[in-house]
């Protein structure tokens, strides 16, 4: 009998506990750090100017924690796909917090890849995650030079102009 | 007889004046990336210093998005409302807000059944003299008529390169 009426409170107590730890963590709203206008806006133009430095005109994409777009940017000498595949590889990048190359390289071997079937997903070079240390705030995707290598070479420089305002 | 001959010539001519017509390509001018973006920062920041909030589109000739710009924490809707606001402009080649007025006249205005256009102030055309080549819209300060006065102020900017 006081075994189980001790079991009983245990089990109550427990349960309280329980239920007021996930109360308490349920009440706390996440706090994040976000990319602003101004560092989407230096991000993106830093990486234009490079590619244009090398000779290429590129499009551009930033975008946020939730793969919104913070800033887009057509270049009207570059190829009227480049802002559209700016944005699939900067959501590519965002989605799966990795360089947009490194996902194709991942897929490159696997002809049913799933992740190819959703949507705005691509499997091309030129985009990268932007981190705050191991958390992935958003993303840079470029697209309009020869090849994703040097696309990403742009998004790099981008992010590098602002690394120091990434913490 | 000669009139036969006289009405063979003159369809010649205008079978000739329609070619001549036909073979001259279009020369258009169009808005560059250093223009366009200087559109859209220009009118963020104003709104800025006024304490509003905006996100920006300037879009080109064929409504094109441009530039595509979310202010800081503005309301998610802020980057369509700007896009729309912009096409209509484009579209009709004056202020959305005008093209607002002239709709609210007439609710079942056929413009607003095409993709896009929103009757909202805040948008204005880009124009080189009486030609429109694009539009720049705003969205998230309170009132469309602020909205606009950023638009007003990015365009300003630029008034010397849209030649």
């Amino acid at each position: 009998m006081s075994q189980t009426t001790c079991r009983a409170a245990g089990l109550a107590l427990a349960a309280t506990l329980a239920a007021g730890f996930v109360n308490s963590a349920n009440a706390q709203v996440l706090a994040h750090k976000d990319i602003s206008i101004a560092m989407a806006t230096t991000i993106a133009m830093t990486a234009i100017d490079n590619c244009k430095a090398a000779g290429y005109n590129v499009s551009v994409h930033v975008l946020g924690r939730n793969a919104e777009t913070i800033v887009g940017i057509r270049n009207p000498l570059a190829g009227v796909n480049t802002y559209e595949n700016s944005f699939k590889k900067a959501y590519t990048s965002r989605t799966f917090r990795i360089e947009s190359g490194k996902f194709a390289d991942n897929v490159g071997q696997n002809p049913v890849a799933a992740q190819l079937m959703l949507a705005n997903i691509v499997a091309a070079r030129g985009a990268l995650p932007i981190k705050i240390g191991e958390e992935t705030i958003g993303s840079v995707g470029i697209s309009g030079a020869p090849g994703g290598d040097k696309d990403e070479v742009c998004a790099q420089a981008g992010i590098d102009k602002v690394k120091d305002d990434l913490k | 007889m000669i009139k036969t001959a006289c009405g063979i010539a003159a369809l010649a001519l205008a079978c000739c004046a329609t070619s001549g017509a036909n073979a001259q390509l279009l020369t258009t001018k169009q808005l560059s990336l250093p223009i366009a973006v200087t559109i859209a920062q220009t009118a963020i920041e104003t709104c800025k210093q006024q304490g509003y909030n905006v996100s920006v589109h300037v879009i080109g000739n064929m409504g094109e998005i441009l530039v595509a710009m979310r202010g800081d924490n503005t309301g998610p809707h802020t980057m369509e409302n700007s896009m729309r606001k912009a096409l209509a402009s484009r579209g009709q080649r004056i202020p959305s807000g005008q093209f607002a007025e002239n709709v609210a006249k007439t609710p079942n205005a056929g413009a607003l059944r095409l993709g896009n256009m929103i009757p909202a102030r805040g948008a204005l055309p880009i124009n080189v003299g009486n030609v429109t080549i694009g539009a720049a819209g705003a969205s998230g300060a309170p009132g469309g008529d602020k909205d606009e006065a950023c638009v007003k102020a990015g365009l300003d900017k630029v008034a010397d390169q849209l030649k």
